[in-house]
């Protein structure tokens, strides 16, 4: 009798362990199924494939944070309603950086049809979120040319590296900014503005020198304050576009023809 | 290096008692109720799998109120080739056993058995105060401990009691989830009730 029923359920574990994913050896293991890992290079090579026009056109989302269902909303309605080339995420796709959460996050995303980028937010690395995001992810600091702009993706969160000074890395923006025959005009991405409290204060001065330098920047775009607006913070006055946080069920697609832009906001 | 610490310390102490443990059964078994060893002994150990607590886990505890509730301590260890880094950690666990049923002289079915814990993982990446380079209230959890409940049953049979000094062993199954996953699922239906469980077993060998 006692043996049937340890039998029992020896195999009852024994069908549930078969089953993938239901177990959890700690909030903090990273394990990564393939579609999970190397997201930002593999959709470089994606849009790299796709055929170019006269008129980028980019969704912007951010700060998704625990807003899981509006970011499942804001994945449908681009899908299915825009024609959009591909999709920026400005940062905290992450709430409490926790790996199951960029699993979550990722799994929205890979609902769009099209390439999308994710910037590194603050949230993004608490805990172990670095490692998560550096595996799911890639570099924190990266870039790619698409139609003869190119796109540069830059960590500016200086408060999460306790501000030691490599954090934004300007010296890598600059080198990326250096003007070549691939590109004439750049956009430069980050979660947290210059503006911001979170950003190295003592860095903001070099942060703008670095972005004028070869007068090529057409605007940048960031994240972390969740409301919209364009202003220019620098007497360089290249714009700053702050981008819808998720919650309010907008976002703004970017518009980028003949080294001109606009921006517009889509409801969903 | 810390880690390193944490662990060696954990497996000196686990050790000890092992040695002690073993030492003490044999005599509990000759002299009943002679030594004074035998109250502050833990009442039983635990090997356990998963669970979101460690890929594998060790716990001692103690149980109260005869036997319905148990309070237990465990490490438990991720090793590096099923995450990106080995992960440290500890729990604390409370029980509580609702409903037993006896079949036999060797086999008791717990069929409810539910409780909370609360899990520190080691490392300065899962801080516990918010450190300094941040404005008060900045985040308001921290990573470094998460509480969560759990759900789970247990078979209890006479197993090993007639060879060694134990009583006998247990085969349990636990769901739970923790603070954190519980707040992401909430008020989100496109987050299933399945991606936030953690899901464990184990053994049970009491004194």
């Amino acid at each position: 009798m006692r043996i049937v029923i340890i039998l029992v359920f020896l195999v009852g574990i024994f069908g549930v362990v078969s089953c993938e994913n239901m177990f959890d050896y700690s909030p903090y293991a990273i394990d990564f199924t393939e579609e999970n890992r190397n997201v930002n290079q593999r959709n470089i090579g994606n849009l790299a494939a796709t055929d170019t026009d006269d008129t980028i056109k980019i969704a912007f989302t951010g700060d998704t944070h625990r807003f899981f269902d509006e970011f499942d909303g804001f994945a449908k309605d681009v899908s299915t309603n825009h024609s959009v080339d591909f999709v920026i995420h400005v940062g905290d796709l992450a709430d409490f950086g926790l790996p199951k959460q960029y699993q979550w996050g990722n799994s929205f995303l890979l609902k769009l049809n099209i390439p999308y980028f994710v910037v590194i937010g603050n949230h993004d690395l608490v805990g172990n979120g670095l490692t998560a995001y550096e595996n799911m992810f890639g570099s924190l600091d990266f870039s790619f040319v698409y139609d003869q702009i190119k796109f540069i993706f830059l960590n500016t969160n200086s408060r999460e590296f306790k501000f030691n000074g490599n954090v934004p890395d300007i010296f890598w923006l600059e080198e990326q900014l250096k003007p070549s025959e691939y590109f004439t005009k750049a956009i430069v991405i980050f979660h947290v503005s210059p503006t911001e409290g979170d950003f190295d204060p003592s860095m903001t001065e070099d942060f703008y020198s670095a972005l004028g330098k070869y007068s090529n920047v057409l605007f940048t775009v960031h994240g972390h304050l969740h409301h919209h607006e364009i202003y220019t913070p620098n007497s360089d006055s290249i714009p700053y576009i702050n981008v819808f946080g998720v919650e309010h069920r907008k976002y703004n697609i970017i518009r980028i023809s003949n080294k001109q832009f606009d921006v517009e906001t889509v409801e969903f | 290096m810390l880690k390193q610490w944490n662990f060696k310390i954990i497996l000196i102490i686990l050790l000890i008692w092992l040695v002690k443990g073993t030492d003490t059964f044999s005599q509990v078994s000759q002299y009943p109720d002679s030594t004074r060893y035998k109250r502050f002994l833990p009442d039983y150990m635990k090997l356990q799998f998963a669970g979101g607590i460690g890929f594998v886990s060790m716990g001692v505890g103690y149980t109260f109120f005869n036997q319905k509730l148990d309070v237990s301590y465990f490490y438990g260890y991720v090793p590096e080739n099923v995450t990106s880094d080995d992960l440290h950690s500890v729990s604390l666990q409370v029980t509580a056993k609702l409903l037993r049923f006896k079949i036999n002289e060797n086999l008791e079915i717990m069929p409810l058995n539910v409780g909370g814990f609360i899990h520190h993982t080691f490392g300065s990446e899962y801080w516990l105060k918010l450190p300094e380079h941040y404005p008060p209230g900045y985040y308001w959890w921290a990573p470094g401990r998460n509480a969560g409940i759990f759900l789970g049953g247990e078979v209890k049979t006479s197993f090993l009691s007639n060879a060694t000094p134990a009583s006998g062993t247990a085969f349990y199954v636990r769901a739970g989830s923790r603070g954190l996953y519980i707040a992401s699922k909430f008020g989100n239906a496109s987050i299933h009730l399945n991606d936030i469980l953690e899901f464990g077993f184990g053994l049970a060998v009491y004194r």
